[in-house]
């Protein structure tokens, strides 16, 4: 039945939704990570990557969370001399988290989790059409 | 057999039609952040031809017993089209969310009406029937 099939593919958004809203949380968690001596570094970002996936049983495109990527943009520095991390010219290596950009992904996500959201509902609303039938 | 009255049979072709759309719009929001995909959808679903081919062929046609097989008098539409790809994200995914709800809004209330008639159908025939309906 193709009302089940589309409830499967939905959930698969859900998941999808909500594996990314983990990623970026950690992101947000991180943000503040900073490392303990001046040779190693300090948190490195997240970036949640979704993939295709055909199912085959179903006979539909489903999505899924692939790989987490680290993102390779520099750090950030930060002039603090007491700091014992802080390097030869007193500058401590910051995350290269962005809080800005990490709540509006966030946001993003929690958009299409709505929406995915949504097709649950309605897909239900047309089952419950179907079972109607048997009533009239 | 009921299924053999042309209405009933184009009804059910609707209904089936809805459900595929359904799925379809369902796999749109779910890859509304994949990269480079591209939102699907179905042509829409015509009555007549669906009724009349059911009048034609239904009762001599060789029967469909897997969705696969290709009848001479089957679902009148099916083909799948990609959407209009006028907004397109960076990583070409040009699935528009505003777009699929108003979509899926539609599909549920034209299932609303394919199931509503079907039932007032059946309802008609317990009147012939000398039931009351």
């Amino acid at each position: 039945m193709d009302f089940v099939k589309s409830l499967q593919v939905a959930v698969s958004g859900l998941k999808a939704q909500s594996g990314r809203m983990r990623v970026i949380s950690e992101n947000i968690a991180n943000a503040d990570s900073i490392p303990t001596s001046p040779t190693s570094d300090p948190y490195r970002r997240k970036i949640p990557r979704f993939e295709r996936k055909f199912d085959s049983e179903l006979q539909a495109e489903t999505v899924r969370l692939g790989r987490v990527a680290r993102d390779q943009k520099e750090f950030g520095t930060r002039f603090e001399p007491g700091h014992p991390a802080a390097d030869r010219n007193g500058y401590v290596k910051i995350p290269n988290v962005n809080t800005t950009i990490e709540s509006m992904d966030l946001r993003e996500a929690q958009r299409s989790y709505e929406a995915n959201l949504n097709v649950v509902t309605s897909t239900r609303r047309m089952i419950q059409r179907t079972l109607e039938l048997l009533r009239s | 057999m009921i299924g053999d009255i042309p209405l009933i049979a184009a009804l059910k072709g609707r209904m089936q039609h809805h459900q595929t759309r359904q799925k379809l719009l369902a796999e749109n929001v779910a890859n509304a952040d994949s990269p480079g995909y591209k939102p699907r959808d179905l042509k829409p679903f015509d009555m007549i031809v669906a009724a009349q081919r059911a009048d034609v062929t239904g009762s001599t046609g060789p029967a469909r017993t897997d969705p696969r097989h290709l009848g001479g008098g089957g679902a009148a539409s099916s083909g799948t089209k990609r959407g209009s790809l006028f907004e397109t994200t960076g990583s070409g995914n040009s699935v528009n969310l505003e777009d699929e709800m108003m979509k899926m809004s539609q599909n549920n209330s034209d299932y609303q009406m394919a199931t509503t008639l079907y039932g007032k159908s059946l309802s008609y025939l317990r009147l012939a029937l000398g039931k009351r309906a």
